[in-house]
């Protein structure tokens, strides 16, 4: 997965406005998969659904706010100082088949992966890529999907693992 | 040889035994002697017909201190009694809060530990001794010594100063509770104690050549307020006041409580009933007990329980039953009756304070016949504490 | 009268050569260090239990409310206020605190010119001596309390582990009576308690002998008592007064004492008779605790009230979860008589969404509760973890119930730590070693053995029956051999759980990996319950709420002829289960009388 598809695409692109122009179409495509889930799953839990697309529509506005700003390469450098740990997940991630109805647990399993996969993506792109503005957005990138998956990790613990009492 | 009363200026009887006192006669004058007056039996007073400089009748009015106590318990559980029967007495309140516990524990099935035992007989004894202090001061005050007065208060406020230390309070000690005492003797407690009785020593030698051996005081004191040992009786006289008559009564000796029994000594007694000898048995039972705290400090186990297992406070219940505790006081015979019915309250207390005989029906039969001057030297040997009388 | 007599009294003027004893400057005189002084509070150690106020002779405390102080579950929130106009410094109040954090200082001079200042709140109202170090405290030895627990018999581990006996015997009259006097009374534990019992009062009952008041209370607040007296979570005793400087009050075997000592025959005329019906109609689905203590609360108001229970017998989780050696089937049966004694119609066996449809249920009465519980239990989802021999607890748990066979496990490692896992691993127990003659049975949770969501006592309890736990392990994997036979299951250690903000957020060590050998595995990581029998239609009209269904506080759904109430909703809790059934009986009853006016 981390070399996949999208580290193709993204590879060979120099520029930060590129690379963020490709970022943002990744996540509206996320988000456009799960609005599109909404129809798909009970009621009771399009909560989820709706989380989870509006947490991808967070990214895409942060990402646009990005690109708008003069002096980018600055706030990159500034960003990448905080950088939010991966914990391994933990009932691991195990490729979940999300069929016609998925339940909870599947679609907390399935966003899981996906953003560990953008996470190890990213990963990947900023130990390739040279010194510079563009190394720091990967990893700013990185970052970004790794503080989401440790989000969704929390929350898929607080629903799934209620503790068995 | 008995003293006897003069007769001549008593008044007649009227066929129902009252005295025929005709005020208009311009013979006799009523006076008030209190309720405020230096004798320090404080808050009651006493209505004198007088003749001339001499006094016919005496008629003791108490109340100025009713609160109710006895009343009081009733209304309250037995653990909440325990902080009021200490203000049934002022000067000696560890009498109360012994005979209410010891009540308590008896009817309750409680055993108080050695330990508590040995350490509520220091404080009963301390408590003696801060008893006749006070009383020194009254007695001499009562004849215009006010010099002795000042001593024996300074040697109080040293007692004062060891029951503060081991109770955590000077006047209401509120220490021993039903079930035991609340603590142990404090670090160096032993010698500063030792160091209190030897300046109370001293003092009690000073009091000594100043009130006792003086010509005044035993002019003023020597064959007055004297009371026939055929009365102690009839009358419930108990106490230094009965052992200045000739009788060994004593509580502690007689039907020993808590340590007694573990002690050596023997009471003191005196023979010729007046104010002198009464003075002079107090003095040398207050020696006595320095000598018994002594005693204790060097017998008493320094480790144990000092509290028995009590039930929980809150819903304390005793069965039905009642006892009378007593124990010897510095003026007398002091008894707790209590009457239980199972529930958390006190059905009955009934405080029995040795002032309660000898300041009221006895007073009004030595009162007769004397010097008004003299009557304050009486009331005072007669060691009084009135909030025991209208407890 | 001699010579002596008239010159000895001049040796006073030998004081005119002495010191005098005269303290100088009396109001810089240190008290003793145990003197009882003026008051002083450590409000963060004070729970406002009013114990002080109580032993106090003279009124001299009150407990008010203060600004700083929020009331939160075993605190008040009310600290003592000591009016110094009627206090004796008596030190009651000291010797009685529960939590000790009422003491005095030896500070004995307060001068004011405004005497309602000597009303004040310790702690609170700021004091030159608050940080005072001398003064009166209570004495190690001194306690007008009793700190220890009266101990609980129970069977020992050698005695119960071949059976399903009840482990618990229950508290003797003298036992009982020992334990009841502990209480202080203060009533912290009421408002802890989901139902509010009336926890002091039927204390009181205990102390006094008076089973039948002490049945009669029990049933004001709970009629499942005698399984709330068995497993109760009893968060009241979290919140116990007691368990600060000693052991809380055993609350919850006090409560099972009273059941015990009344007589079954004679609990219904305690209990009393409902009122004359209204005519209104009520269907509730679920006889567990929350449905069938609604079904209580609105058959005694006169509501004719029909239950439908899927499983074959009532009493739901508590029935078909809770061990039998916890809550033996016949206290639950006990319980659940009594509630259908109140005119209580129910229908076993009957499923809705199957065998009736909601809508029917709808039309044919006035208003309907859905208290289905949670049924489901949760599943890893662990790779290779679909395997016939992966079991959910609650599954097996329901089987062993039922007295449904299923191939008894030779070893089994058991996911979890929380009371479910260790019911369903001593339940194992107790049949391996009836069957095989050994246990083996691993426990294995991400948390460290003393912050299982288990009872202190089911881990004890289960250690002793030989069961063995294995805490800090994440699952990873089940492990199949070739020929598709569960071998095992693959953990890593757990290096932390939570995160900065305490949120379940698990870190591993994914070198150190173990392989738990076993023939089963059994999932005991949570439940959620099966809103299927809503239908598509209902789902879509309900508001939900996080995955469940939007209740407001009374228990209604966003349907006006539809309440929730239970587990289904409010997450796992006997006791919270009926006291949910309480709320949505009281708003139904409430809007079946406004439909009248």
């Amino acid at each position: 997965m981390a070399e996949g598809s999208g580290y193709q695409q993204l590879k060979n692109l120099s520029t930060i406005a590129e690379i963020l122009t490709v970022a943002i179409r990744f996540e509206t495509t996320a988000r456009d998969f799960y609005n599109a889930m909404q129809s798909k799953v009970s009621k009771r839990l399009r909560y989820l659904v709706d989380e989870l697309a509006s947490e991808e529509q967070q990214h895409m506005d942060l990402f646009t706010k990005l690109m708008q700003q003069d002096n980018l390469a600055e706030v990159l450098q500034q960003e990448i100082e905080r950088p939010a740990s991966d914990h391994k997940f933990s009932d691991c991630i195990h490729l979940p088949e999300l069929g016609d109805a998925p339940d909870d647990q599947a679609i907390l399993q399935y966003a899981l992966m996906r953003e560990h996969a953008a996470m190890e993506q990213y990963t990947a792109l900023a130990k390739t890529a040279p010194e510079g503005p563009v190394k720091a957005l990967f990893m700013l990138l990185a970052n970004e999907e790794t503080k989401h998956k440790n989000d969704l990790e929390k929350l898929y613990y607080e629903i799934v693992h209620s503790g068995g009492v | 040889m008995a003293y006897q009363p003069d007769r001549s200026q008593y008044p007649q009887r009227r066929p129902d035994g009252t005295l025929d006192i005709d005020l208009t006669s311009g013979k006799y004058l009523k006076l008030w002697q209190g309720p405020q007056h230096p004798g320090i039996t404080g808050n009651m007073s006493v209505e004198l017909t007088v003749c001339g400089d001499e006094v016919v009748a005496g008629k003791t009015h108490v109340g100025y201190l009713h609160r109710g106590f006895e009343k009081l318990m009733e209304r309250r559980t037995f653990i909440q009694c325990f902080p009021i029967v200490c203000r049934i007495c002022v000067p000696e309140p560890d009498f109360n809060e012994y005979c209410y516990a010891a009540a308590v524990e008896e009817l309750a099935g409680i055993t108080s530990p050695e330990r508590a035992n040995w350490i509520r007989t220091l404080i009963l004894e301390m408590g003696r001794i801060n008893s006749y202090m006070m009383y020194l001061g009254g007695q001499a005050g009562s004849l215009g010594q006010g010099v002795i007065g000042q001593w024996t208060t300074y040697a109080r406020d040293l007692m004062l100063d060891r029951f503060e230390e081991l109770t955590g309070a000077r006047i209401y000690h509120m220490f021993i509770l039903p079930g035991g005492v609340r603590d142990g003797l404090p670090e160096g407690f032993k010698q500063r104690m030792e160091e209190t009785l030897k300046e109370i020593e001293s003092i009690l030698k000073d009091v000594y050549n100043v009130m006792y051996c003086n010509a005044v005081f035993k002019k003023r004191t020597v064959g007055i307020g004297y009371i026939d040992p055929q009365l102690l009786d009839s009358y419930g006289i108990t106490g230094p006041t009965a052992r200045a008559a000739g009788v060994a009564k004593d509580v502690r000796r007689d039907q020993p409580y808590l340590v007694y029994d573990q002690l050596d000594f023997e009471p003191i007694t005196g023979k010729d009933s007046d104010i002198y000898t009464r003075a002079d048995v107090r003095r040398r039972d207050l020696l006595m007990s320095v000598d018994l705290i002594r005693q204790i400090l060097a017998k008493m186990p320094d480790s144990g329980e000092l509290m028995a297992k009590l039930p929980n406070v809150l819903h304390w219940q005793i069965p039905r039953g009642e006892t009378y505790i007593r124990g010897e006081c510095s003026r007398g015979e002091y008894g707790y009756y209590l009457v239980t019915d199972g529930s958390g309250y006190p059905r009955r207390v009934n405080v029995r304070g040795p002032s309660y005989t000898h300041a009221v029906a006895l007073l009004e039969r030595l009162i007769v016949n004397i010097n008004i001057a003299d009557v304050a030297a009486l009331m005072v040997s007669l060691h009084t504490y009135p909030p025991e009388i209208e407890r | 009268m001699s010579v002596r007599d008239l010159l000895s009294p001049f040796s006073a003027w030998k004081n005119v050569l002495r010191d005098p004893v005269t303290i100088a400057d009396p109001l810089n005189r240190d008290a003793a260090p145990r003197y009882r002084g003026f008051h002083q509070n450590d409000i963060a150690k004070c729970i406002g239990c009013g114990t002080c106020e109580t032993i106090c002779q003279n009124g001299a405390i009150d407990m008010l409310p203060v600004d700083s102080v929020a009331t939160k579950i075993g605190d008040s929130g009310l600290r003592p206020r000591i009016d110094y106009g009627r206090c004796c410094w008596c030190a009651l109040c000291v010797d009685i605190c529960m939590t000790g954090s009422l003491t005095m200082s030896n500070e004995y001079k307060w001068v004011d010119p405004n005497p309602d200042n000597f009303r004040f709140t310790p702690g609170i109202d700021r004091k030159s001596w608050d940080s005072a170090e001398l003064g009166y405290q209570r004495p190690e030895q001194h306690r007008l309390t009793e700190t220890k627990r009266i101990a609980m018999q129970e069977l020992e581990a050698d005695e119960r582990i071949d059976n399903f006996a009840e482990i618990v015997a229950g508290y003797t009259v003298a036992e009982a009576k020992l334990e009841a006097d502990r209480c202080v009374s203060c009533g912290i534990c009421v408002a802890t308690c989901p139902t509010h019992m009336a926890i002091p009062e039927y204390i009181a009952a205990v102390r006094d002998g008076d089973y039948e008041r002490g049945l009669k209370i029990l049933y004001e607040t709970n009629p499942f008592s005698q399984v709330c007296g068995r497993v109760c979570t009893r968060k009241c005793e979290t919140s116990c007064a007691s368990r600060h400087e000693g052991d809380a009050i055993a609350i919850r075997w006090l409560k099972r004492h009273i059941t015990d000592q009344v007589p079954y025959e004679r609990y219904r005329e305690i209990v009393g008779d409902p009122l004359p019906p209204t005519g209104k109609k009520v269907a509730i689905i679920g006889a567990g605790p929350a449905g069938l203590t609604a079904a209580f609360d609105l058959a005694r108001l006169g509501h004719q009230v029909t239950v439908f229970e899927a499983k074959g017998a009532g009493g739901g989780m508590t029935r078909y979860g809770i061990p039998e050696y916890r809550l033996p089937y016949e206290a639950l049966d006990r319980d659940i008589n009594l509630i259908l004694s109140m005119g209580v119609e129910i229908h076993y066996n009957c499923r809705i969404g199957v065998d009736r449809t909601m809508d029917s249920l709808q039309q044919d009465h006035d208003a309907v509760v859905l208290a289905i519980g949670l049924q489901q239990g949760r599943q890893t989802r662990i790779p290779q973890s679909n395997h016939e021999r992966v079991y959910r607890a609650v599954d097996l748990l329901h089987k062993i119930t039922a007295n449904e066979p299923f191939e008894l496990p030779h070893c089994a490692v058991v996911i979890g730590g929380g009371n479910v896992a260790m019911d369903i691993a001593r339940s194992l127990a107790r049949m391996q070693k009836q069957q095989y003659g050994v246990v083996n049975i691993t426990v294995t949770a991400l948390e460290e053995q003393q912050h299982f969501m288990a009872d202190a006592d089911e881990i004890k309890e289960a250690l002793e029956e030989g069961v063995l736990i294995r805490d800090r392990c994440g699952p990873q994997g089940c492990e199949v051999d070739t020929g598709g036979k569960l071998i095992g299951l693959k953990t890593w250690r757990v290096v932390s759980i939570f995160d900065e903000e305490r949120r379940f957020a698990p870190k591993y060590d994914e070198q150190d990996e173990v392989v738990h050998a076993c023939d089963t595995v059994i999932e005991a990581i949570g439940q959620f319950s099966d809103n299927s029998l809503l239908g598509e239609l209902l789902t879509e009209t309900l508001e939900w709420d996080r995955g469940r269904l939007k209740i407001d506080a009374a228990g209604r759904t966003s349907e006006p002829w539809l309440w929730s109430a239970g587990d289904c909703v409010k997450g796992p809790d006997v006791v919270s289960a009926v006291a949910d059934g309480h709320r949505v009986a009281a708003s139904i009853h409430q809007k079946l009388q406004e439909e009248d006016r």
